[in-house]
């Protein structure tokens, strides 16, 4: 059985993690933009692909917290009853 | 002027009723969060699509009139990709061919050839660059020159393309 409580902690957790990987999403969007800039294009591919990787991951987390809070709020419903 | 009209222009510009306002949930904030993320990951495809393309594109095979006649330690002042990139064709010592841009990686000014020293300075900040690779070697530049790749044909020498 899971709290409110964990499920805040848990929300906000995840919420400060996401933000952090979309700040690296934003570096490595800059640094390949300097690098087209500097036809060092070697280095395009694999920040796209990093990219990508914490994309999907993102989506994951958010897929996954969003559960948690629907039973978190269902067990709470059911208790109330 | 009664209380009631200065409300309502009051409203006019306020329309929104604290009380019927709003908060972001965090919820919101994930999903926006990650709305983000995904835009940013397709910038970045987008990019490297970008590069993928570009190489072919803006290369051409150029030839550097006078190349052939250019004597050892001295330099020619040419221009590539387009006529508005400066490049320097450098002959040194020993009688190879280097190309270069001549726009210094600092702050842009045009960097030329050094005979007595051998090397490729800035004349603006005191920056200097490696005749054979065009790599830093003292002064405030970080970054190398890029490099012009050439190709000497019968007919002359051809800028071919550019190595950051």
């Amino acid at each position: 059985m899971h709290t409110r409580q964990q499920g805040t902690v848990l929300f906000t957790g995840i919420l400060v993690l996401i933000g952090t990987l979309v700040i690296i999403q934003l570096w490595l969007l800059t640094a390949a933009l300097e690098a087209l800039l500097a036809r060092s294009y070697e280095v395009l591919v694999p920040a796209s692909v990093a990219s990508g990787v914490l994309f999907v991951f993102n989506a994951l987390l958010l897929r996954y917290v969003v559960t948690f809070d629907d039973r978190v709020r269902r067990e709470e419903r059911i208790r109330q009853r | 002027m009664s209380d009631d009209s200065n409300t309502a222009r009051w409203r006019e510009d306020f329309p929104v009723r604290w009380d019927a306002d709003h908060y972001l949930t965090r919820r919101e904030l994930a999903k926006f969060l990650t709305l983000g993320s995904g835009i940013l990951a397709a910038a970045t495809g987008a990019l490297a699509i970008a590069g993928r393309e570009a190489p072919q594109a803006l290369y051409p095979a150029v030839r550097i009139p006078s190349a052939t006649q250019l004597l050892p330690g001295t330099s020619l002042l040419f221009r590539y990709p387009t006529e508005q990139d400066p490049c320097i064709l450098i002959k040194t010592g020993s009688g190879e061919l280097r190309a270069y841009s001549q726009v210094c990686t600092h702050l842009s000014c045009a960097v030329r050839y050094e005979t007595e020293d051998n090397r490729i300075a800035c004349p603006c900040h005191r920056g200097f660059f490696d005749v054979e690779d065009g790599r830093p070697t003292g002064g405030p530049p970080t970054r190398r020159l890029p490099r012009v790749v050439l190709r000497t044909q019968a007919d002359g020498v051809y800028a071919v393309g550019m190595e950051a």
